[in-house]
């Protein structure tokens, strides 16, 4: 069996490993795998096509996720990032929302396993109908593909980020303004959310995911 | 109980405030506190939720084990409710929506006709109806779009709300939907023609079969000259076989399903435009 060579940590329980000469993104983890990713010795391999946020730290941006920060998690659908955000947070919380059920029984089965998350079946747009349930977070991670996206997670941020707080925003272009440009579309996001928010760092999610961005931002 | 300023339910109870004071009630039923609970007020909850509920639990340990605990049980919950009720629910505003645009055509019939006689407070009346209907028939519009993109995203992207909900309504489920091929899905809403062609065929006689049932509503299909629908029909028919797999079984929005339909479609439209300057 050929061994893993850790090439470079990333930030906690993420690692850049080498195994069978190929490099792979990957976090620690005791869990067995979640949604078809392979698991080499401890590490779970992160695909960057299927998370956001895999792509984001493969283009070579990274946010530190300290292990015991609490996370509001918008847009869980079935659990591919939650599953290494898990795997990161191994003294903290994850409180997931999602709205649609399909995606939700997968996640749910994610939700049994670990005991960091917190599954809410729940409109991201009404964070009054989770407010009694949501305590005050250190980070929001918001991947919902709506129109009004930063609107929702400016009103996310309202109820539960604390001051100082961060946040990660993936943006899909075309899920705002299927016609327009997307580097209209972004310049248009990110003017919105430079209202409420400093604007710490944006960048492209190419080749991994087309026409997105991530904005990762200071309350 | 003496006065308190103001009252918040919290999942795991209630919290009244008292002067600066914080009093902690745990429900006995925390799934019924926790379904209850939201904030009233649409604002922030001015205390810190944990420190509340360690008061009652007594641990934090305690308290995220409750707190997990009871989400999960609610979730489940939830899950059965939602994957049972939606399909059931969006056929029948399908339904309400069709019987609403035979009544709209009706009324609006009728208030010409009374118009060619005589305008009087009768034809006013007709008309707020006909507006009161035509509104009514954008929410139940909205409603359908709204509860198709939830539960079937990918279908939802392709062909839309309603066109997708009449699908599931000839199908009869979104299973059934998803087990069927690509080449019924194409047709799916023109039996009548699709039988009228084979028994003829039976018989020995030249027939053609349907290119297009219920899609042809689809615009990507209508606009084309007569000569490409059939194949932008097998085409939109097939990326929509699987969208409902996607739906049923995983039920992500799954991006560059739409994207091929549409690059499919500009390549045919530009075809028909170079043939039609010929």
């Amino acid at each position: 069996m050929t061994d893993v060579e850790i090439l470079k940590q990333i930030t906690h329980n993420v690692f850049l490993v080498r195994y069978e000469n190929r490099e792979f993104l990957v976090t620690k983890s005791k869990f067995k795998p979640h949604y078809g990713e392979r698991k080499f010795s401890d590490f779970r391999e992160w695909i960057p096509y299927r998370s956001k946020l895999a792509a984001m730290i493969l283009n070579g941006y990274t946010v530190d996720f300290r292990p015991e920060i609490k996370i509001l998690y918008l847009g869980a659908a079935s659990g591919t990032t939650v599953s290494h955000l898990s795997d990161i947070l191994e003294k903290g919380h994850i409180y997931a929302i999602e709205y649609s059920a399909r995606p939700f029984k997968k996640f749910l089965e994610l939700a049994l396993e670990r005991k960091n998350i917190i599954p809410l079946l729940k409109d991201a747009s009404r964070p009054e109908e989770y407010a009694g349930i949501v305590e005050e977070v250190d980070f929001i991670y918001q991947d919902i593909a709506q129109k009004n996206q930063s609107e929702i997670f400016a009103k996310n941020a309202e109820f539960f980020l604390k001051k100082g707080g961060g946040g990660l925003i993936m943006v899909k272009a075309r899920s705002i303004d299927s016609v327009a440009e997307p580097s209209e579309v972004f310049k248009r996001v990110l003017s919105e959310l430079e209202r409420s928010f400093s604007i710490v760092k944006y960048g492209k999610l190419d080749p991994y995911h087309k026409d997105h961005i991530f904005v990762h931002v200071e309350f | 109980m003496s006065e308190y300023k103001s009252e918040y339910k919290v999942w795991f109870g209630r919290v009244y405030e008292k002067d600066s004071e914080l009093e902690v009630r745990k429900s006995d039923d925390l799934v019924q506190s926790f379904e209850e609970s939201k904030s009233e007020k649409l604002d922030k909850i001015p205390f810190s939720l944990k420190e509340a509920g360690i008061r009652v639990f007594g641990s934090e340990e305690d308290y995220y084990s409750s707190l997990r605990r009871t989400a999960i049980q609610i979730a489940e919950k939830e899950i059965e409710r939602e994957l049972k009720g939606s399909e059931r629910y969006l056929i029948s505003l399908l339904k309400a929506l069709d019987e609403l645009d035979l009544g709209i055509n009706l009324f609006s019939e009728k208030i010409r006709d009374l118009e060619e006689i005589k305008i009087d407070e009768n034809t006013e009346k007709f008309r707020r109806i006909v507006r009161d209907l035509k509104k009514l028939r954008r929410d139940i519009e909205d409603e359908i779009n709204s509860g198709v993109a939830r539960s079937m995203p990918n279908m939802s992207e392709i062909v839309g709300g309603i066109i997708a909900a009449r699908l599931i309504e000839k199908a009869g489920s979104l299973k059934r939907l998803s087990s069927l091929p690509a080449s019924t899905i194409q047709i799916l809403g023109a039996e009548k023609s699709l039988f009228k062609a084979m028994s003829r065929m039976k018989k020995g006689k030249k027939a053609k079969t349907p290119k297009h049932g219920i899609i042809f509503q689809h615009p990507f299909i209508r606009t084309l000259p007569k000569s490409l629908r059939g194949k932008m029909a097998r085409f939109l028919a097939s990326k929509l076989a699987i969208a409902a797999r996607i739906d049923y079984y995983s039920g992500e929005l799954k991006e560059d399903l739409f994207e091929s339909v549409k690059r499919k479609y500009e390549e045919f439209r530009e075809k028909s435009k170079a043939k039609s300057r010929k």
